[in-house]
C-alpha cells in the first residue's frame, strides 16, 4: 500500500442541530465522527461564518489526518483481513471503528473508499496493511 | 474426506501409520497424532496429504514432542466475513440446511470438514471461528448457526484397546473406500458397511495382541448370547459400539440464535460400564484410575476428571467422558452431564489463532522522523514514542539551565471547550475558582475524581467569556476526554467539546535565552507568565503559553500538527548561535524534580489525596460545589498518615522505589530521584509516613542520610520562570 | 496406576448437615477450606460447616494460573504474600500430600525505560520487607530463560527484569484438596451442593444460613465465596467496593518440560509458564468491562496468543488446548478485604481479584486466627474493610497485574 498523504480538513464541533442543518461547501466529504462533532474534508478558509448557525461552535484546522483511496475490490480485500465489524452498505456512507487494530474513518462511495487515518497512526496502518 | 489424507496416504504407502489405540479418522481421538511439517499434535486424518510433507510419529509413552518452533513460517491469514446464517458441516443434515436457508434467500456460509474447514469455537457475537486450509475464518452470522457437526463414534474400554489394528465401524468403511486394505476384519458391534467381515456377535471383552506383533491386534475377544467368551483371530477390529454427539459447539453456543439438525441432537448412546483397560488414552488414565479416585471420595465427573486428568488431553474427552459417565453412573450416581462446553472444538496453532493480531498501536508526534534523525533513543512513555535523550543527558540539561532547548510536548492532552454553560462546567470540575480566571490568562489545575484523589494535572487557559483550553497530561488525555463528556452529559452542559491532541503540535522553548529566540522568530511581545496569545512564530500560526515544568522561562507553542517540522527545524536554526538543543524525557525528568514538579502516574498513586500530595493550595474548599469536595472534606478530618515529601542528600541518587526508614522503622519510599547538576546533591520526591504525629526531617535512604526540605529545591522564588 | 492418581487424598465427606456449628463458611474454594483447615488444626476448632453450591474448588480456585509469589508493590502486601510463600513451602509437608509445588523463579520483563523504573522499585521494596527479588540484565535474563526474543520480534525490546526466585507454582485442586482432607479428617463438614439462599438474623447480628439443605445456626458466618460475594454481604446489610471482572487464559498440549521459569510481561500485557503436565499456560490482562459469566472471549485468546509469541517465538507453533474464564472480585484499590464487616457474626475474606490462589494459606491461617481469638491479626490489619472509611487504603500499583 502507499502512504496515506495528508488530508486537507476542519474539524466543527456544534450543536448536533447546527450541524444536521449545516450548508457545507457543495462536494465536501463530510465525516460525521459524532453527533457534535464533523469532519469537512476542505480547507478551514471555506467554512465561512453563518455556514454553522452556532455561536459557540469550535471550527479548527485538522492538518492531522492522512487519507488513502482504494478501490472497491482493494478496500473488500483489506476490510476482510483487517476490520471485524460489518461495514455498512449503503453508499455514499461514513464509518468508523478499529482496522488493523487503529482507529480509522471511512468513506464509501460507489466505486472507492477512503481510508482515514490520524498521522500518529500512519506508519502503523501503512506497515500493517501492507 | 474428499481429499487424500495424510493417515490414508501413508497407510497406503506404508502399511497402518498409528501409534495404537482404535482410530476413528474422523477427528475425535488421538490415535492418529504427528509431528506434520514441524507442528505436533496434528491428527493424520484432518489432514490433506501434499508431496514433501515431513510426518514423523508422535512420541511413545511419557515423551513428550519439543517445546519448539521451527523455521519459517508464513503468517496465517485471517479473514473476516459477515453473513445471515453459518451452517457447521456438510454432511446429509448440514446440506440440507443449507439449501433451505438458501431457498429463503440468505447468504449462507457453509464449513465442511471434508474441505478442511474445522470449526473451533462459538464466541459471544455470535462469532465462529473456523480454520481452514486457506487460514483462520472469522464469522458472524446475522440470522443464526446451524450446528450439524453428526457424532462421534464410542471408543471400546477394555484390555488391549491400546493395540494397533483397531478401527471405528466408519473409519472401516473411509479407510477400505480409500483402498487400503485391512486384511481380515473381525466387526464388534454395527458392522460397517459395504466392507467385507466377519460378525463377533456379542458384548467386547478384549482384545489379544498378535502372536507376530506384539503392537497389533492378533484378536478380538466377544461374549456371546449365551455368555460364552469367543475368539475371533483377525488384523483388524471394526468397532461399531455407538455415537455420542459432537455438541460441543451447539453446547458452548448456548442464547445465541444457534440450532442443531442432524446426528448432533441425538441421545448419547451409554456404552456398558467399564471394567478393565484404558479409559482416556490422552494422558493414560484407566479403569483402575477411576476406581481408585472414586474410592477416595472423587464422585463428580469434573472432580474424576481434575483428579484423574481423564478428557483434558488433545481430545477434550471426546473419548473417554461416555466412559466415565458409565463408570460414574453404574457406582450409584444419577447420570451426570458431559464437561462444560469450551473453546477449542479443534486444535490449532498459537500462530493461527493470533492470525490478524495487532500490538496496541503506540503512536508518534509529528516530530518523530525529526527526533529519530537527531539521534535520539525513543521510548514509549505515558502511551507515546517520545525522546528519551539525543546522546547527551547533560548537555541537553545544560542547554535548558544556561542557553534554551527544544522539547516536544505535542502528547500533552488539548482539548478545547466552548459555549455558555462552559464556565459552570469547569467550575463543577476543577477544584479551584474558573470564573475569576480572565481571558488571556491560565492556572494550572488538579483534576479530582469523586473519591477526591487525585487523576491527574494540567492548565486551564481561558480564550474568551465563553471558552477555554484544556490540558492534560499526556498518559492521561483519553481519560480526561471520557471524564469531561461524562459529566457534560450528565450536568446537561451546554457546550461543545473538541479534543485536539493528535491534531496540535506542541513544542516547548525553554531556557533563560528562550525570550531571545522568541524575538529571532518575530514575537516581539511575548505573553507574560500564565498568559497566553496568539501569535507568528518563524512563520507558523502558533498560541502560545507562558508556563513553566523547568523552572526556566518556558513558551509552549500550540499549532496544527502539519507545522510542526517546518516550525521545529525553523527554531533549530534560529537558535543555533544561542546554543540551542532540544532536550529529551531523561534531562526533563531531572530539570522539573529540581523544581519538585510531580508526575501524576510516578509521583502519585490512586489514592492520593490533594493534602497527601501537599497540593492542598490546588483546591479551593470555599468553592461550593466540585467533583471531589465531599470526599475531600471528609478526608481532611481524618489524620493525615503519609506526605509526598522533597529529600536532599549528598552523593549518587537512590534507585526510584528505595524504601525510606526513620529510626530503624520503615517510613517510606522515594517515587522520583536524581543527582542535580545544578545543587550538586541528589534531590528526590517521595512518601513519607508521619511519626507520632509529624514528618520527621532527619532520615535514611539507601542506608545513607537524607533530609526532609520544602520544595522546590531550586530557584524556590521562581524566579528564573518569570524573568 | 497413573501416579498423578496414585498419591491423591482420601476425601470422607460428611453424611448430613447438622442444625447448628460454630462456624459457619460460605464458598468451598481455597480461602474457605484453608480458613476450615486453619481453624481445626491451629485452634482446635472443628465443629465448622463449608458450604459449597457446586463442587469443592469449582469456581475461581480450579480457574486460576497457579502462580504463588510475593514481589508486590506496597510493604504490606509483601509480607503478607511471603508468609503465603512460605506456607506453601512447607504445605507438602504438613499436610502429607502432593500438591506438586515447584518453585519455578518469576521474571517480570521491562520493555522500556519506565519500565526498568518500575521492576527496580519492585525490587527494592521486595528486598526491605522480606521477599527476595532482584533486578536483572539481559544478560542474566538469557542464562535465567533462553526461549525469550531479547528483541521482542523487534518491537518490544527487552531492557531488564525484576527476579523473583521464590516465584512458583502448585496444582491448584490439590491445594484444595489437600486442605479439604486436612479439614474433614478433624471433624470439619464440607457440604458440596449446598447452597445459601439468605442469612439468618437477630437483631442486628448474622446467626445463621437459610440453605438448600436447610437453616443452619452458625456462631460467625464468614463469606469465602467468589465472583457473588456483594449479594452475599448485601443479605447482612453490608456494602462492599468490589467489582467483579473476568479474567481469561488458555493451556497449549503438552510438551517436553523444558521451560523453566514464570515470564511476566507487564508491556505486552501476558505472563506464561510450563504446568507440572507439560501445558504451557499463558494468561492476561483482567477484562475491564465487570463481569460474572465465565464465557471465553476470542478477542482475548487471538490478541493474547500475538502477544505471547511476540515474547516466546516457540508458542507459535505450540497447539492451543482449551481457554477457559475464571471471575476476579477487585475492590477499588487492588488489595484483598478481609475481616470483620460491621454486621456482628459476619465476616468477609474477598477481593482477591488475580491474587487469590497465591494467597489461599496465608487468608486461611490470618482469617481463622482472626475467628479464633476475635481480633484482627497483624498480618491482615491493613486489609480491613474500614481502611476505605478510614481513608487507609491499600493502594498497589504492583497488585494491578495480571497475576
Amino acid at each position: 500500500m502507499h502512504a496515506p498523504k495528508p488530508l486537507t480538513a476542519t474539524r466543527v464541533a456544534a450543536t448536533c442541530a447546527a450541524l444536521d442543518s449545516a450548508s457545507w461547501p457543495a462536494g465536501a466529504i463530510v465525516l460525521r465522527t459524532a453527533p457534535d462533532e464533523a469532519i469537512v474534508l476542505v480547507p478551514t478558509k471555506d467554512i465561512e461564518p453563518g455556514l454553522i448557525a452556532d455561536p459557540h461552535a469550535i471550527v479548527e484546522i485538522e492538518s492531522s489526518l492522512c487519507g488513502i483511496w482504494l478501490d472497491a475490490d482493494d478496500a473488500h480485500d483489506l476490510l476482510e483481513r483487517e476490520c471485524d465489524w460489518e461495514t455498512p452498505s449503503a453508499r455514499p456512507a461514513f464509518a468508523q471503528g478499529a482496522v488493523a487494530g487503529l482507529p480509522v474513518k471511512l468513506w464509501f462511495e460507489h466505486d472507492r473508499v477512503l481510508f482515514v487515518v490520524s498521522a500518529v497512526f500512519a506508519n502503523d496502518f501503512m506497515e500493517r496493511c501492507r | 474426506m474428499s481429499k487424500e489424507s495424510v493417515l490414508a496416504h501413508l497407510w497406503q504407502q506404508q502399511g497402518d501409520p498409528t501409534r495404537g489405540g482404535s482410530v476413528c479418522a474422523a477427528g475425535d481421538c488421538q490415535s492418529c497424532l504427528a509431528t506434520i511439517d514441524g507442528i505436533a499434535y496434528t491428527r493424520m486424518c484432518r489432514t490433506p496429504w501434499r508431496d514433501g510433507m515431513h510426518v514423523e510419529p508422535h512420541p511413545h509413552g511419557d515423551q513428550l514432542p519439543a517445546l519448539e518452533s521451527r523455521g519459517n513460517r508464513a503468517a496465517t491469514i485471517a479473514r473476516t466475513m459477515h453473513c445471515d446464517v453459518v451452517v457447521i458441516g456438510q454432511g446429509s443434515a448440514g446440506l440440507a440446511a443449507a439449501a433451505e436457508a438458501r431457498a429463503l434467500g440468505r447468504d449462507v456460509v457453509t464449513l465442511d470438514t471434508g474441505d478442511g474447514q474445522d470449526a473451533i469455537g462459538i464466541y459471544p457475537g455470535p462469532l465462529v471461528v473456523a480454520r481452514t486450509d486457506a487460514g483462520m475464518w472469522h464469522l458472524y452470522p446475522r440470522i443464526e448457526i446451524v450446528v450439524a457437526t453428526g457424532a462421534a463414534e464410542i471408543q471400546p474400554v477394555v484390555p488391549g484397546n491400546d493395540l494397533r489394528g483397531l478401527v471405528t465401524a466408519r473409519a472401516a468403511e473411509s479407510l477400505s473406500a480409500a483402498g487400503i486394505d485391512l486384511g481380515r476384519i473381525v466387526a464388534v458391534g454395527t458392522p460397517p458397511r459395504e466392507v467385507a467381515c466377519t460378525v463377533a456377535v456379542g458384548a467386547l471383552v478384549r482384545f489379544e495382541a498378535s502372536a507376530t506383533d506384539a503392537s497389533r491386534v492378533g484378536a478380538v475377544i466377544a461374549r456371546d448370547d449365551r455368555g460364552v467368551e469367543q475368539r475371533h483371530v483377525c488384523d483388524t477390529v471394526s468397532l461399531g459400539l455407538g455415537l455420542a454427539p459432537r455438541d460441543a459447539l451447539l453446547r458452548m453456543a448456548r442464547g445465541t440464535n444457534v440450532h442443531g439438525v442432524g446426528d448432533v441432537l441425538r441421545a448419547p448412546d451409554l456404552p456398558p460400564c467399564p471394567t478393565a483397560g484404558i479409559v482416556c488414552a490422552c494422558l493414560g488414565v484407566t479403569v483402575d484410575d477411576l476406581r481408585s479416585v472414586h474410592a477416595r471420595g472423587f464422585h463428580e465427573l469434573e472432580l474424576v476428571k481434575r483428579a484423574t486428568l481423564a478428557g483434558t488431553g488433545p481430545c477434550q474427552g471426546a473419548a473417554c467422558v461416555p466412559h466415565v459417565r458409565a463408570f460414574l453412573a453404574a457406582q450409584g450416581a444419577a447420570l451426570q452431564p458431559p464437561f462444560t462446553a469450551r473453546p477449542l472444538t479443534r486444535q490449532i496453532t498459537l500462530g493461527e489463532v493470533a492470525a490478524g493480531a495487532h500490538h496496541v498501536a503506540t503512536p508518534r508526534t509529528a516530530l518523530d522522523a525529526e527526533h529519530r534523525a537527531l539521534g535520539a533513543q525513543m521510548e514509549r512513555l505515558g502511551g507515546w514514542w517520545r525522546p528519551w535523550h539525543y546522546g547527551d543527558v547533560d548537555a541537553e540539561y545544560h542547554a535548558v539551565r544556561t542557553a534554551v532547548s527544544l522539547c516536544d510536548v505535542s502528547t500533552l492532552g488539548k482539548m478545547q471547550v466552548s459555549g455558555p454553560g462552559a464556565v459552570a462546567l469547569l467550575e463543577h470540575l476543577y477544584p479551584v475558582p474558573i470564573v475569576s480566571l480572565k481571558p488571556g490568562r491560565s492556572r494550572y489545575v488538579l483534576l479530582l475524581d469523586e473519591r477526591g484523589y487525585v487523576i491527574d494535572d494540567g492548565m486551564v487557559c481561558r480564550d474568551g467569556e465563553t471558552r477555554f483550553t484544556l490540558t492534560f497530561t499526556s498518559g492521561g488525555s483519553t481519560f480526561a476526554e471520557l471524564w469531561i463528556r461524562d459529566w457534560a452529559e450528565s450536568l446537561n452542559a451546554d457546550v461543545r467539546i473538541m479534543n485536539q491532541t493528535t491534531s496540535l503540535g506542541a513544542i516547548n522553548v525553554t531556557g533563560p535565552r528562550a525570550t531571545k529566540l522568541l524575538a529571532l522568530a518575530g514575537v516581539t511581545t511575548p505573553p507574560a507568565f500564565l498568559h497566553h496569545d496568539t501569535l507568528d512564530v518563524a512563520g507558523i500560526c502558533c498560541r502560545v503559553f507562558r508556563l513553566s515544568f523547568t523552572g526556566e522561562v518556558s513558551y509552549e507553542l500550540h499549532h496544527a500538527a502539519a507545522d510542526s517540522v517546518v516550525l521545529w527545524r525553523r527554531l533549530m536554526e534560529l537558535g543555533r548561535d544561542l546554543g540551542i538543543r532540544p532536550h529529551g524525557l531523561e534531562a526533563l525528568m531531572k530539570l522539573r524534580l529540581e523544581k519538585g514538579h510531580v508526575i501524576v502516574g510516578q509521583d502519585t498513586d490512586f489514592d492520593s489525596t490533594p493534602r497527601r500530595l501537599n497540593h492542598e493550595w490546588a483546591v479551593r474548599l470555599e468553592k461550593p460545589a466540585f467533583v471531589g469536595r465531599h470526599a475531600v472534606i471528609r478526608t481532611n478530618a481524618i489524620p493525615l498518615d503519609r506526605q509526598l515529601c522533597g529529600f536532599e542528600m549528598d552523593g549518587i541518587a537512590p534507585a526510584e522505589g528505595a524504601t525510606i526508614w526513620h529510626r530503624d522503622a520503615f517510613a517510606g519510599y522515594i517515587t522520583s530521584a536524581t543527582w542535580s547538576p545544578t545543587m550538586r546533591r541528589s534531590v528526590m520526591l517521595g512518601w513519607l509516613h508521619l511519626s507520632n504525629g509529624e514528618l520527621p526531617t532527619i532520615i535514611t535512604i539507601d542506608g545513607r542520610p537524607a533530609r526532609r526540605v520544602a520544595t522546590p529545591f531550586y530557584d524556590p522564588e521562581g524566579a528564573r520562570a518569570r524573568a | 496406576m497413573n501416579e498423578f492418581v496414585e498419591r491423591l487424598v482420601d476425601l470422607r465427606w460428611p453424611s448430613a448437615v447438622k442444625p447448628a456449628y460454630d462456624v459457619v463458611i460460605i464458598g468451598g474454594g481455597g480461602h474457605g477450606i484453608s480458613t476450615a483447615y486453619y481453624l481445626a488444626t491451629r485452634h482446635g476448632i472443628t465443629n465448622v460447616a463449608v458450604l459449597e453450591k457446586s463442587y469443592i474448588g469449582s469456581g475461581n480456585s480450579g480457574r486460576n494460573t497457579t502462580i504463588i509469589r510475593a514481589n508486590y508493590g506496597i510493604p504490606e502486601a509483601v509480607r503478607f504474600y511471603q508468609r503465603s510463600v512460605d506456607l506453601y513451602e512447607s504445605l507438602e509437608a504438613e499436610t502429607g500430600r502432593d500438591v506438586m509445588h515447584h518453585t519455578k523463579g518469576l521474571l517480570w520483563i521491562a520493555h522500556s525505560e519506565a519500565g526498568v523504573r518500575q521492576e527496580r522499585a519492585r525490587a527494592e521494596v521486595n528486598t526491605a520487607f522480606g521477599a527476595r527479588t532482584e533486578y536483572v540484565s539481559p544478560r542474566q535474563i538469557q542464562e535465567i530463560c533462553p526461549q525469550l526474543d531479547m528483541t521482542g520480534q523487534g518491537q518490544w525490546p527487552i531492557y531488564g527484569a525484576s527476579y523473583h526466585p521464590a516465584g512458583a507454582s502448585a496444582r491448584h485442586d490439590r491445594v484444595v484438596w489437600a486442605y479439604a482432607e486436612g479439614a474433614m479428617r478433624l471433624g470439619v463438614d464440607i457440604h458440596q451442593h449446598t447452597s445459601v439462599t439468605g442469612l439468618q438474623k437477630s437483631g442486628d447480628r448474622i446467626v445463621g444460613v437459610e440453605t438448600t439443605a436447610g437453616p443452619i445456626s452458625a456462631g460467625i458466618v464468614l463469606s469465602a465465596v467468589g465472583g457473588h460475594v456483594t449479594a452475599i454481604a448485601a443479605m447482612a446489610g453490608v456494602r462492599l467496593p468490589i467489582r467483579t471482572h473476568q479474567l481469561q487464559a488458555f493451556v497449549t498440549n503438552r510438551y517436553a518440560h523444558t521451560f523453566a521459569p514464570i515470564v511476566a510481561s507487564s508491556g505486552l500485557g501476558v505472563y506464561a509458564s510450563q504446568t507440572a503436565k507439560g501445558e504451557m499456560l499463558i494468561g492476561a490482562e483482567i477484562d475491564r468491562a465487570p463481569a460474572y459469566a465465565y464465557d471465553a472471549g476470542h478477542q482475548f485468546i487471538r490478541s493474547c496468543a500475538f502477544r505471547s509469541i511476540a515474547l516466546l517465538p516457540f508458542l507459535r507453533d505450540l497447539k492451543l488446548l482449551r481457554q477457559w474464564t475464571g471471575v476476579c472480585d477487585m475492590s477499588t484499590d487492588y488489595s484483598p478485604v478481609m475481616g470483620f464487616t460491621g454486621a456482628p457474626g459476619f465476616l468477609v475474606t474477598t477481593g482477591w481479584g488475580t491474587w487469590g490462589f497465591k494467597a489461599i494459606p496465608v487468608g486461611g491461617e490470618q482469617m481463622a486466627a482472626l475467628i479464633a481469638t476475635g481480633r484482627t491479626p497483624e498480618l491482615i490489619a491493613p486489609f480491613s474493610l474500614d481502611r476505605f472509611a478510614n481513608d487507609r487504603t491499600m493502594a498497589d500499583r504492583g497488585s494491578a497485574g495480571t497475576h
